[in-house]
């Protein structure tokens, strides 16, 4: 009986967490995770809706903006980059946001970008939302520290690269919040379905699949006890996975705010 | 008996999965002031430090040679003519990169 009502206060506490979901999704986009060879490479921040490429929202300037690049035993080199952010606007099927670009010039190795973004006033939902966001993209197929954290309040740590996936492959992550596992984390899984068109700052009118039902937009799954999640990906391109409020007495101005994680992962087809 | 074949079959599975984690990687950047410099490295993240490497010119003459430094990486002043560049770190584990595939 007791163990009935654990349940249920278990469910009841998933189920409310479940309200925060949002389907936002901060993005830092580069066409190729994967590259062969270094170069100059064009990046957007852009927070939105990906699937749908629907309403994308205004960003605010940055909090934090770099890089840590990692190239096999050599110490990690963290850069700052927020010197090089330039504001776009970013067109979506529905509307215009304020976004941001910058180029970077990427050599040997991982390069973990990561982005802590001011916090976003989410009107329909009177909350605020704030998603620290990492992607990360390799130069030459040398690896360097992808799996460990980089030390973002809200993290989600790769646990297999996320840059080398083939379609049909899982990809796990870890979540940690304040560099600790959060068991049962909530995270929100969402394909980017509409090519992002770099030279117009906006995204393909036409999308590559089309939901049968609203549910295959916005995945929700779980993390485990150890604050694990695993997800099989099943088509080729790219694929956002958010955390979601994993400091939920976390305020902003006096209101609530989300903190999130989010993490990209690009799978590509075997052929 | 037992424990020797044991510790034997052990020392050739470990010794099978490092050679095959062992794919040397070599890219090298022109840093647009006639300096190239050459990262090296294995795909298990593992460091090239010591690694030998060679100029050399179009018809095999040797320009220059000297090892991977501290942090996998080799720079030497851009040759006039056309050049080779070599990763040498034993058979099998040995990377040619055309000069003229060398860019910013």
């Amino acid at each position: 009986m007791k163990s009935k009502l654990v349940t249920l206060l278990v469910g009841t506490a998933v189920l409310g967490l479940g309200n925060i979901a949002s389907a936002h999704f901060q993005m830092i986009y580069t066409p190729e995770m994967a590259m062969k060879k270094g170069g100059t490479i064009p990046l957007k921040m852009v927070f939105t809706h990906p699937f749908e490429a629907g309403h994308t929202m205004d960003m605010g300037k940055p909090e934090q903006f770099f890089v840590v690049r990692t190239r096999g035993e050599n110490v990690p080199k963290r850069t700052d980059l927020m010197d090089t952010l330039q504001p776009i606007t970013w067109q979506s099927l529905t509307n215009s946001g304020k976004a941001w670009e910058t180029t970077y010039k990427a050599r040997g190795g991982d390069h973990a970008f990561c982005l802590i973004p001011e916090p976003y006033w989410e009107e329909g939902d009177s909350f605020y939302i704030k998603q620290n966001t990492k992607v990360i993209v390799n130069v030459g197929g040398q690896p360097g520290a992808w799996n460990e954290p980089v030390g973002l309040p809200t993290e989600i740590v790769p646990l297999n690269k996320p840059y080398d996936k083939w379609t049909g492959n899982v990809f796990q992550g870890q979540v940690l919040f304040d560099g600790k596992p959060v068991p049962g984390a909530e995270v929100e899984v969402e394909f980017l379905n509409h090519k992002p068109l770099l030279d117009s700052n906006g995204f393909a009118k036409e999308g590559e699949v089309e939901a049968p039902q609203s549910s295959f937009v916005l995945q929700t799954i779980f993390a485990d006890e150890n604050g694990v999640f695993t997800y099989g990906l099943p088509r080729a391109g790219w694929w956002g996975f958010a955390a979601l409020d994993l400091d939920p007495d976390y305020t902003y101005k006096g209101k609530k705010c989300s903190r999130d994680a989010v993490i990209w992962v690009q799978a590509k087809d075997m052929k | 008996m037992y424990v020797k074949c044991f510790t034997l079959v052990t020392i050739l599975l470990l010794s099978s999965s490092i050679a095959q984690a062992h794919t040397p990687l070599c890219s090298c950047f022109d840093n647009g002031d006639n300096i190239i410099t050459c990262e090296g490295g294995f795909s298990d993240g593992s460091s090239a430090s010591g690694v030998v490497m060679r100029v050399e010119t179009a018809d095999s003459r040797l320009l220059l040679e000297g090892v991977m430094n501290e942090d996998s990486e080799f720079s030497f002043d851009k040759p006039a003519g056309e050049y080779v560049v070599m990763f040498d770190a034993g058979e099998g584990h040995q990377i040619k990169v055309p000069g003229k595939e060398i860019v910013e």
